[in-house]
């Protein structure tokens, strides 16, 4: 079997979660501001199922992950920054999912706020989790 | 309080907040128990491959004073990753390798990328050979 083949299977999967968070979170956030109503009931439940399918898609990302790495869970140098992010950016982005499963798509405007702050701090540490993980890939 | 456009119903917050904290900690749980599953099975088996040098070179000649230099040593640079013991713990088991001393010596040197560090710049060749001792006399224990 080709022994980069777990490397090739994180650099496929690990960017849907990024960018559906991503999309789940400026979704939302855009469904705060739009005055039409059917409007922001369609971008909440976008940003709903985008959270949901970003979280699904931590899993194969993180596994994919761990099995290349040989489960190391920090490791040296470039890796150890990717894992600093990437482990609460994990944790973050499915306690976002629960939540927003939780609720059943009922949240008060306030508690939508709140959760939007979460999420941006969750697409932060995704962010920085990438840009480390491509400095791996780059770094000579 | 101002809603959405969904009819509010009664979901209370803490039932919320406590379905993340547990699928937070299940995700969590979930990798570090597969991590250190791999990690378990990586330490049983990483060593259990001779390199083919291995068979051709002989042992570098130790001494009592060196695997205890050695064991010195061991305990300020390499214990926090392969335990104190030697028995693996971020890094794999070091007992029983099948490797040559020169094996040895290359990776202490040059390390592992993205797995361990290269202690070229920490250690010097003579307590690289006292590690390489220490490691060597861990054979036939467990």
């Amino acid at each position: 079997m080709d022994g980069t083949i777990w490397a090739k299977m994180h650099g496929a999967t690990v960017h849907f979660p990024i960018a559906l968070v991503l999309c789940s979170w400026a979704l939302d956030a855009s469904g705060l501001l739009f005055p039409d109503a059917g409007l922001r009931r369609g971008l909440h439940a976008a940003g709903y199922w985008t959270i949901l399918l970003g979280a699904a898609g931590t899993v194969p990302a993180v596994v994919s992950g761990l099995v290349m790495t040989k489960g190391v869970l920090l490791g040296h140098d470039a890796l150890r920054l990717h894992h600093l992010f990437a482990w609460p950016a994990f944790a973050l982005i499915v306690a976002l999912a629960a939540w927003r499963s939780a609720s059943q798509g009922f949240a008060t405007r306030r508690a939508l706020c709140g959760y939007l702050a979460v999420a941006a701090v969750a697409g932060v540490l995704v962010a920085a989790a990438g840009y480390w993980g491509g400095e791996m890939l780059l770094a000579k | 309080m101002a809603s959405l456009d969904m009819p509010l119903i009664s979901i209370r917050p803490w039932k919320r907040w406590t379905a993340s904290l547990l699928a937070a900690g299940l995700a969590l749980g979930s990798a570090y128990g597969l991590s250190a599953g791999l990690r378990r099975e990586v330490a049983r088996s990483s060593h259990q491959q001779a390199t083919p040098e291995a068979w051709l070179e002989a042992p570098t000649p130790t001494s009592p004073e060196w695997v205890a230099q050695g064991r010195k040593l061991f305990l300020a640079s390499c214990a926090h990753c392969h335990g104190a013991d030697a028995t693996g713990d971020e890094g794999p088991d070091l007992h029983n390798v099948a490797v040559s001393d020169r094996y040895i010596s290359n990776i202490i040197t040059h390390g592992i990328k993205h797995e361990m560090p290269s202690f070229a710049k920490k250690l010097g060749a003579p307590e690289i050979a006292r590690l390489t001792a220490y490691v060597r006399s861990l054979e036939g224990q467990e």
